[in-house]
């Protein structure tokens, strides 16, 4: 009789479980912020990235001296910089937001997109994902080689469209391996919005815990989807990488 | 670094010329000067009476107009072989895709690469990948067409291919200026031969000249090295 008095790991799941529309809401906001802060990440550390490769003395040192800022700096800093800065000014952030709603299995969920606190982890996980993303982005352009941009300048093109045509296209094709690094941390780096009160898939498992008791089983549940998650976004890249090879190299 | 010190010659429509001297004399610098992809510090690059060192001038129009082939080819690795060829007629041109693709066509025909169209460069031999960069340039209707030692990455038994190109085009009235030490393409070819070393012209004149009567000990001696190289050995056996 003593055994029922143990914890009973798939009594406790199922009791968390119950609270799928929580977990559900938290997940969908962690893949929102993650989809935009990759993409965000995408463009802005392309961007440097070609700065800091051809720039030029100024710009290059510009994107460098970002780069490293960013880099050298914690994250979780980085986003208290963020949301406080505008109340520190005295700037009011005002108290809108943008939600959707939608219910599924008889229970309503309700997802808030962006408000202050969203975008101010959207923005800093972005912002932060640029600078590594940068570096992923630097290494393939260099490994392109300056024969290539010095060929397609040779018939004619501009140095721009060059890089467009020509360095970039086989870039973004090498990349894909090296960076998929970047596409594996940042769903994990999404956590740190929970300090600022954003409702992403750890603060709901923090408020199930607070609501059950169960914190090992909730954290371990979490932990699964994660890896879960991770693995597709891991695998889903390695097909893209092998159907963007260039045949023969 | 100054690599070039005052070098001057004047090339005529369907001349070749071709540019020899040890590694380090400065041959690959001065082809990049005259297309400025290394723009020089000092002097000037006349094209049919323009002047195509003037910063006010356009140099992407003018390189459009000097075709260039790579000593290691530089193929665009993630095109196939027409699109390499077309690339420049579609972003430079401007030609719509289809009449970009026919006309790359057709140059690949002319050196015999027309089979390998779909082919991209990673799947192509040295001398294919050559032929192909041969073709990019010739695809431009270039004025001139600057070779870098074309032949010197290459498998001996693939020079053959690319070295036919080369003559068909001197043949065609094509004009060129080619860094090589393939000495037969010169004799057969060159108007001009121009012997380079330490960044000044040592001696220039045709390949008679250089052959018969060479009038400078180094000339003599790089002579006697690529027959060595490429010649009988017979002599030395004595």
């Amino acid at each position: 009789m003593i055994l029922q008095d143990r914890p009973n790991p798939i009594g406790e799941l199922l009791i968390v479980l119950e609270y799928w529309d929580h977990i559900l809401s938290g997940f969908l906001l962690t893949m929102w912020l993650y989809g935009w802060a990759l993409l965000m990440g995408f463009f802005l550390g392309l961007i440097l990235a070609n700065l800091r490769q051809y720039g030029g003395w100024f710009l290059s040192r510009i994107a460098s001296g970002y780069i490293e800022f960013m880099r050298g700096t914690p994250l979780l800093a980085q986003l208290f910089f963020i949301y406080f800065l505008p109340s520190s000014l005295n700037i009011p952030v005002g108290n809108w937001k943008i939600e959707t709603s939608f219910t599924i299995l008889n229970k309503d969920i309700t997802i808030i997109l962006l408000n202050y606190r969203t975008l101010a982890g959207l923005l800093t996980l972005g912002l932060n994902s640029a600078a590594y993303q940068a570096e992923y982005f630097r290494g393939s352009i260099m490994s392109v080689g300056t024969e290539q941009l010095m060929a397609a300048q040779s018939i004619g093109m501009s140095r721009i469209a060059g890089i467009r045509h020509i360095v970039l296209p086989q870039a973004l094709r090498r990349v894909i391996p090296a960076w998929s690094n970047e596409a594996a941390y940042l769903p994990k780096y999404t956590v740190v919005v929970y300090f600022i009160g954003v409702k992403d898939l750890f603060s709901q498992a923090h408020l199930t815990v607070t609501l059950t008791f169960i914190s090992v089983t909730t954290y371990v549940l979490i932990a699964i989807i994660f890896l879960v998650t991770i693995t597709l976004i891991s695998k889903g890249l390695d097909i893209i990488h092998k159907k963007t090879m260039i045949p023969g190299l | 670094m100054q690599v070039l010190k005052g070098i001057s010659f004047e090339l005529g429509e369907g001349e070749v010329k071709v540019v020899f001297g040890p590694s380090g004399s400065g041959k690959s610098t001065l082809l990049r000067c005259i297309n400025m992809l290394n723009p020089p510090d000092k002097g000037e690059v006349y094209l049919r009476g323009e002047n195509i060192t003037d910063p006010e001038v356009n140099i992407n129009a003018m390189r459009a107009r000097i075709g260039m082939v790579f000593q290691h080819f530089n193929l665009f690795a993630h095109l196939k072989a027409i699109d390499n060829v077309s690339i420049g007629l579609r972003r430079v041109r401007g030609f719509p895709k289809e009449e970009a693709r026919e006309k790359a066509l057709e140059v690949l025909q002319t050196v015999k690469m027309e089979k390998w169209a779909d082919h991209y460069p990673a799947e192509l031999s040295g001398g294919q990948q050559q032929r192909v960069g041969i073709a990019r340039a010739l695809a431009m209707d270039p004025d001139v067409i600057l070779f870098d030692e074309p032949t010197s990455a290459l498998d001996p038994e693939l020079i053959g291919e690319v070295l036919q190109v080369m003559l068909d085009l001197a043949k065609a009235g094509t004009t060129m200026i080619v860094v090589t030490h393939e000495m037969g393409f010169a004799k057969a070819v060159a108007s001009e031969m121009i012997f380079l070393g330490d960044g000044v012209i040592i001696e220039s004149g045709t390949p008679e000249h250089f052959f018969i009567s060479p009038k400078s000990e180094r000339v003599k001696k790089f002579l006697q090295q690529l027959d060595i190289l490429y010649g009988s050995h017979e002599k030395l056996l004595k």
